[in-house]
């Protein structure tokens, strides 16, 4: 009968393929299918693979447009046209995807939104609520002022298991985002993080300020900004007191001063200067820079006659890495 | 008292609603005059069925049934076979009123790219026009001339399947029975995929799904009607027209049927498998959860779809010895 029939099968941008779309997911939502239905019915409807990547909650599933589930760990492309799992600011990367590299169809959106819609409801239904979700609720949650009774409310309304005295959870405030809580053990959102120490559900006001003090110590990580994109606030110790110390956009110090010019002399001059403060002796560092070590005896010679103190010195390079650390609190290219 | 059918399966019923409209679940003998009309159904275009040079393909007038017109075969032979390869007999579906030999030849190809087999598809009269026995005895003489010219296809007259589905599965069933009772050359096995194979109509399956899904009791009743007119139903017909008539399933090659549980033929499919093992022959039968009759063909990328077809193989792979 099927070729009597006609079968299911990618629809033309036509006045009625809309319509067709919605009533397709809309049914498939009733019937509270799966994960993988969904990401199905995607590919299918618009005839090409169809991805759904949420790293929070490790779920990846790949489904071609004849409908086999064929998973890849390669990272989506930029161009695809994707539709976001969570609200812009959550600081999740969680998407559908479609892999279209053509010019995306009109019908594409449509497919997109409305299998998005489907598989939120079942995300949350099957993998826990996403957090965050609601910004009032974790106000409440990370606001020390705010009512016991009231921030216990706000966890259970957030999904945070309450129930178990012993249960840990930790803050982590995210660059350009709200911030999340988490459980202890769980994994973290992706993003430049700052992650507060792990406490019980009345205590993570406490693991917020000291999140969101983490966070200014983060860094992106690359030649222009050295440093760790993710850092734990149980692991700076005393050095989250520098962070009172220097607001973004303070009046340099003199050590600062000395630093931005010998910065702004070479392009090599930043990278540098934080993998000899960073790592443990020269030859590491010229490991990190991925240069010759006597390249790295010219540079360290060319710096030191810019600064106007050793850094082949315990106290040389104590006095480097603390103006480092104090140039990049003063930056007000950071975030909040 | 009729009880309520087994639910769909939530992935097939969504695609069933986005094809709606094409057909209605109960057909009447005007659809399917003017479907006929408007309709021409399966794969028209030969490059299709050749997959990039894979298949040779080619129609063939052959010999029909004694005082019967010629019938055509349509024969698509694997490109750069080596040695006898199995042979697929090929019997479309259609409510044995419409269709031809190119519907359902998308799933006989699949297999035949899988086993570098021959497949041949038969194209027989239809009823009204043609009521019983002219289908099924097109059908006998198509195989007859397959089992004859074997070998001259490439093609191993020892290792030959029959297969069809829905009508296309009561006519292979049907083929199976005349051919043992006609002493002619064994099919190595029948596979009958959602067979419709009992006149009566009236099984538990064919009244609980009554205007509902696809090809249900009131289709089925347009059908064996065209098929054998006042006849159906009563007390006089042959199992070579439906076979779950046959008072002997004995001695019947190995079977494989498969049926959904959400479909009129349900119940006389899994009758005629539990037949066939009271007989002491060999069935394999699937009943897929939630499946209406053609699920596969409708929403082919469905996950049940997927298992439906991926059963077939193993069961061809361990009859053929390939």
């Amino acid at each position: 009968m099927e070729e009597l029939a006609g079968r299911l099968t990618a629809l033309d941008p036509d006045a009625g393929a809309a319509v067709r779309v919605i009533a397709y997911f809309d049914r498939l939502a009733e019937s509270r299918v799966g994960l993988e239905v969904l990401v199905r019915g995607a590919a299918v409807l618009a005839g090409c693979p169809a991805r759904l990547v949420d790293e929070d909650r490790r779920v990846h599933v790949r489904v071609e447009p004849d409908g086999t589930r064929r998973d890849t760990t390669a990272p989506p492309d930029a161009t695809w046209p994707r539709e976001p799992l969570a609200p812009d600011g959550t600081g999740t990367s969680a998407a559908l995807w479609l892999e279209r590299d053509t010019d995306p169809n009109v019908v594409d959106a449509v497919i997109l939104e409305r299998a998005a819609g489907a598989i939120r409801q079942v995300l949350d239904r099957t993998r826990g609520r996403a957090r965050a979700e609601d910004p009032a609720l974790l106000e409440t949650l990370l606001d020390a002022s705010a009512d016991e009774r009231a921030r216990l409310t706000a966890a259970k309304r957030l999904g945070l298991d309450t129930a178990d005295p012993a249960a840990l959870f930790r803050a982590v405030a995210i660059r350009g985002g709200r911030p999340r809580v988490v459980p202890a053990a769980a994994a973290l959102p992706a993003g430049r993080l700052g992650v507060g120490p792990a406490v019980s559900v009345l205590e993570l006001p406490r693991s917020s300020s000291a999140a969101r003090t983490a966070l200014r110590f983060t860094a992106e990580g690359t030649p222009q900004d050295p440093g760790s994109s993710i850092v734990y606030a149980d692991e700076l110790g005393d050095l989250a007191l520098l962070e009172r110390l220097v607001a973004p956009g303070s009046e340099p110090t003199p050590d600062m001063r000395a630093l931005r010019k010998a910065i702004a002399d070479a392009p090599w001059m930043l990278a540098t200067l934080h993998a000899v403060a960073t790592t443990v002796s020269l030859r590491a560092a010229a490991a990190e820079m991925n240069v010759h070590h006597s390249t790295l005896q010219h540079r360290i010679a060319h710096a030191e006659s810019l600064l106007g103190w050793s850094l082949r010195t315990p106290h040389g390079l104590w006095r480097l890495h603390l103006a480092l650390v104090l140039r990049h609190l003063a930056a007000t290219t950071h975030p909040e | 008292m009729a009880m309520a059918p087994p639910p769909f399966d939530p992935e097939l019923a969504a695609a069933l609603a986005a094809v709606a409209g094409h057909v209605p679940s109960t057909i009447t003998v005007e659809w399917a005059r003017r479907a006929r009309e408007q309709g021409e159904y399966g794969v028209r275009d030969d490059e299709q069925l050749r997959r990039d040079g894979r298949f040779t393909v080619e129609e063939r007038a052959v010999p029909g049934p004694p005082d019967a017109p010629d019938i055509s075969l349509l024969i698509c032979r694997p490109a750069g076979a080596v040695g006898a390869r199995p042979v697929i007999y090929h019997t479309h579906g259609g409510g044995m009123i419409l269709g031809d030999n190119r519907v359902g030849i998308i799933g006989a190809l699949d297999w035949a790219q899988e086993f570098a087999a021959v497949v041949v598809s038969v194209e027989y009269r239809l009823a009204p026009e043609h009521p019983h026995p002219a289908p099924v005895e097109d059908v006998y003489a198509g195989y007859l001339w397959t089992v004859e010219h074997a070998a001259e296809l490439g093609g191993d007259p020892d290792r030959i399947v029959i297969a069809g589905a829905s009508a296309g599965g009561g006519l292979t069933a049907a083929l199976a029975l005349l051919v043992r009772d006609r002493e002619a050359h064994r099919p190595l096995g029948q596979m009958l995929l959602c067979p419709m194979i009992d006149d009566r109509n009236d099984t538990p399956s064919a009244i609980q799904m009554d205007g509902i899904g696809v090809w249900d009791r009131g289709s089925n009743a347009v059908g064996w009607d065209a098929l054998l007119g006042a006849a159906r139903g009563g007390a006089d017909v042959s199992g070579y027209a439906a076979p779950a008539r046959a008072a002997d399933l004995a001695d019947l090659p190995p079977a494989f049927i498969d049926v959904g549980s959400a479909e009129t033929f349900r119940d006389e499919a899994v009758a005629y498998a539990s037949r066939i093992w009271q007989a002491g022959g060999v069935a394999e039968l699937h009943v897929w959860p939630g499946g209406f009759h053609g699920f596969e063909g409708f929403a082919p990328q469905a996950a049940l779809s997927q298992a439906a077809r991926a059963a077939r193989l193993p069961w061809l792979r361990r009859l053929l010895g390939e």
